[in-house]
């Protein structure tokens, strides 16, 4: 078990390595200029200004030598400094990275609060009434797109019934992104658990366990849910982690300060180092997440161990 | 066993829930004037920064040395005099007596002194650092600024009452970690980026500036900025009343003019310009017969009725009207006027015939209003027979795609479109003169006469802009199109009253009061 965690660990701090190498090589593809960006929107530097603001950002330097010097600082816990403002990625994206964790974490909570007992009705309902509901309840939120369904919540909660504000930063704000990112997710997550159960209760296992006599609850809560469990986790696990990186519509629907916006903000703004120290982020959590799973699925599955 | 594990995994879940949420809360904000823009300033050091949304931040924190009239007029601010020496190179300022910055310290001539030399030091590396002009050096006596250059600089007294001039305490740049510390209306208080910044009345303010009524202290106590990037969450937001002053969209406007619960301002004072310019290096374009043509076939007041829903007017000068020696009048004589059919024939005596149109690029950044806008104007260029294809690009993308774009000397031609804003004409300077912004600069005698207004003063200097307007019109050089154009408008509750839009765009609170 040591070993196996220990290996994950060592891939995953190698994955992290191509990811900081790619993402310092993927910003010169990249058309644009950052200094001309700077420059775009008012009376500015002249030519020469310009010229002297690239040497100072170090942007002159061969692209091998500047993704060389990134990755060193990055290894050194600094992601550098925004080229507007001049203030350090790291705490910028570290001030977001509650909010952005606080709104995966609870939109997830309430998409698996929902889509799980759905799925599990459908599951054994399968082919009835119940079944044919919830899938269609199921197809509709993955068909609705996520920043119409925010609007139609703004339009209703904030609007017309005043309850909730439209947006800010207090524990009220959290509510109607959440909600929308728990109705959207929940239609995936109730399709797995249906599909994973559906497939689990065809094993026969679980035909020994009815003929044993066994209670229809008991065979569904102690024999079929763990093995459902761990597709429920693949999916949930990388929702999660797709999370994470920000819901850039939601967030700004919501005006909610997450790193999906300063990630997209730094993208139009072509901030080199905060779109890196984004990419980096993300990708930390992505491989956080992963590793995560990879572990939950050796405790959900016990062949896992033995492989 | 295993069960133990998730429900343990599972109370986990709920708390570092719980915990999430708990770490983004803040408190409520207390009552005051809220404000909800598209986009958060990118600094508040006014030394770091040029974009509008940031400088209009800035020009609460941050006076200026002098102020403008509505009429374009020079007036005192920080400072209370001003001259200026026959050779034109050295200029004097009085600094006013008394002048308190937000954390206590006095400002006076040393602090006006430590500012100017900030704002110029290549350490700085300040985006704004040319419109200060060719400075040498500075000095101090007593209450006395004293700035020399190495040549004259007309643009130099406008410059200082613009927002990108804003006067820094020496107590903000004492240390590496910049602090938004001024001598204007409001007081820093706190901003979480791309989230809210909040301001505080400035209790020891005095005020010099012409636009304004209030002599002292705002009339409301606290100001708070929020940003809501979606309009429709932000329109919302104005409606709901958890806020009363937006950036409102475009299209909504419109229905808002005509409701009494809400008030429309517009920017009149802008100093913005939207102008459409060709690749004058690319075969046909660089003959002015067809870029003349394709002037005349843009109809310009489709484009500020019906693309800008009536909230802009057409300009004829390659500058913004209001701005010093801009007279639409005599532009409108120099420029081209709207006549499709003549333009037709133009076009088809040189070739293009419906059949067999000129294929050209129309290149624009995404802004609403202006995709309207070129949507019109591809139409009004197939009816001269010129085949548009419309390519579109974010803000930076765009500029940065022109000024490769610029250099071309073959290939498929363009005509594209751009805003510029100022609060002085000397603007033809920096996008005109060789290489241009964006290398958009023509020749060597535009070169002359952009440098030769700025040595020249009043109606000498006049005289030498309209040289330039002229020459840039009658060779087709830009198409003037509209004024303003660009984050020009804003939107309150019908409870706010007061509430004034300056040059460039400036947000003043000063005379704002809210009726209950």
């Amino acid at each position: 078990m040591l070993f196996l965690i220990s290996r994950r660990v060592l891939v995953a701090f190698a994955t992290v390595i191509v990811v900081i190498i790619l993402s310092g090589l993927l910003i010169h593809v990249v058309p644009g200029d950052p200094v001309t960006a700077m420059m775009a929107q008012s009376v500015s530097a002249t030519p020469e200004a310009m010229a002297e603001m690239r040497t100072r950002l170090g942007l002159d330097l061969p692209v091998w030598q500047q993704v060389l010097l990134y990755l060193s600082r990055v290894l050194h816990g600094d992601l550098g400094t925004t080229i507007r403002g001049n203030e350090s990625v790291l705490r910028l994206l570290m001030q977001r990275v509650p909010n952005t964790f606080a709104l995966a974490v609870s939109g997830l909570g309430l998409a698996l609060a929902i889509g799980i007992p759905l799925g599990f009705l459908a599951a054994v309902n399968r082919g009835r009434l119940a079944d044919t509901a919830v899938m269609f309840i199921a197809v509709l939120g993955v068909s609705i797109p996520a920043f119409w369904l925010g609007l139609i919540m703004i339009q209703v909660f904030a609007l017309k019934l005043d309850w909730l504000p439209v947006a800010g930063s207090s524990w009220r704000n959290i509510i109607l992104p959440a909600l929308t990112l728990g109705l959207t997710y929940c239609a995936l997550v109730a399709r797995m658990t249906r599909s994973a159960l559906v497939d689990v209760l065809e094993e026969d296992y679980i035909r020994t366990a009815r003929a044993k006599g066994l209670r229809g609850h008991e065979v569904l809560l102690v024999h079929a849910l763990r093995p459902a469990l761990i597709s429920i986790v693949t999916v949930v696990g990388l929702v999660f982690a797709y999370l994470l990186g920000g819901q850039v519509i939601i967030e700004n629907v919501f005006s909610w300060n997450g790193i999906g916006r300063l990630a997209v903000q730094a993208m139009l703004e072509r901030d080199y180092p905060m779109i890196q120290g984004f990419i980096v982020v993300f990708a930390v959590s992505v491989v956080i997440v992963s590793m995560l799973i990879d572990i939950l699925y050796n405790f959900l599955d016990p062949r896992m161990r033995q492989k | 066993m295993n069960q133990y594990h998730l429900r343990k995994s599972f109370s986990a879940l709920l708390a570092t829930a719980a915990f999430g949420a708990g770490l983004g809360l803040s408190v409520a904000a207390a009552a005051d004037l809220t404000v909800a823009r598209a986009v958060d300033a990118d600094s508040l050091d006014p030394d770091k920064t040029s974009t509008t949304q940031s400088l209009q931040m800035t020009n609460l924190i941050f006076d200026t040395l002098l102020t403008m009239d509505k009429d374009g007029s020079l007036h005192p601010g920080i400072a209370s005099a001003w001259s200026v020496s026959d050779d034109g190179k050295t200029y004097s300022f009085t600094i006013r007596d008394g002048v308190k910055c937000h954390d206590g310290s006095l400002f006076d001539g040393a602090a006006a002194k430590a500012r100017v030399d900030r704002a110029i030091d290549p350490a700085t590396v300040n985006p704004d650092r040319s419109l200060w002009g060719p400075i040498t050096s500075t000095s101090v006596d007593g209450n006395v600024l004293k700035v020399s250059l190495s040549e004259p600089y007309s643009p130099f007294l406008s410059f200082l009452t613009g927002i990108q001039a804003g006067f820094v305490c020496p107590s903000a740049f004492a240390t590496a970690d910049f602090k938004p510390i001024g001598t204007g209306p409001f007081k820093f208080v706190s901003w979480t980026r791309n989230d809210s910044l909040k301001l505080a009345a400035n209790a020891d303010y005095q005020n010099f500036n012409p636009m304004i009524e209030n002599p002292g202290k705002p009339h409301i106590d606290t100001l708070t900025f929020k940003v809501i990037p979606e309009a429709v969450a932000r329109m919302a937001a104005l409606r709901s009343g958890e806020v009363d002053i937006v950036e409102p969209s475009l299209e909504e406007t419109a229905d808002l003019k005509s409701d009494s619960n809400f008030k429309v301002y517009a920017a009149d004072l802008s100093g913005q310009q939207v102008l459409a310019a060709f690749s004058w290096k690319i075969k046909p374009l660089d003959n002015p017969e067809i870029r003349k043509a394709i002037g005349m076939a843009m109809n310009r007041d489709a484009y500020a009725n019906i693309a800008f829903e009536g909230l802009v007017t057409t300009s004829s000068c390659p500058v913004a009207p209001r701005l010093f020696a801009t007279d639409e009048a005599l532009c409108a004589s120099w420029g081209e006027k709207y006549d499709p059919e003549a333009a037709k024939a133009i076009m088809e005596k040189a070739g293009y015939t419906a059949d067999k149109p000129l294929k050209i690029k129309l290149l624009a950044h995404k802004l609403s209003g202006w995709d309207q806008m070129h949507q019109i104007m591809q139409q009004d260029l197939a009816a001269i027979n010129v085949q548009a294809e419309i390519e579109t690009r974010e803000v930076a993308a765009h500029f940065d795609h022109m000024s490769s774009e610029n250099k071309r000397t073959d290939g498929e031609p363009f005509v594209w479109t751009m805003g510029m804003s100022g609060v002085d004409p000397d603007y033809l300077n920096f996008l005109w003169k060789q290489p241009g912004f964006v290398n958009m600069g023509l020749n060597e005698q535009v070169d002359t006469m952009v440098d030769a207004q700025r040595t020249l003063m009043g109606d000498a200097r006049a005289a030498k802009i309209h040289d330039i307007e002229k020459y840039l019109l009658e060779n087709a050089y830009t198409v003037p199109l509209l004024s303003p154009g660009w984050n020009w408008l804003m939107a309150s509750n019908a409870k706010v009253d007061g509430f004034k839009l300056g040059f460039m765009v400036s947000l003043l609170f000063n005379d704002v009061t809210l009726k209950q």
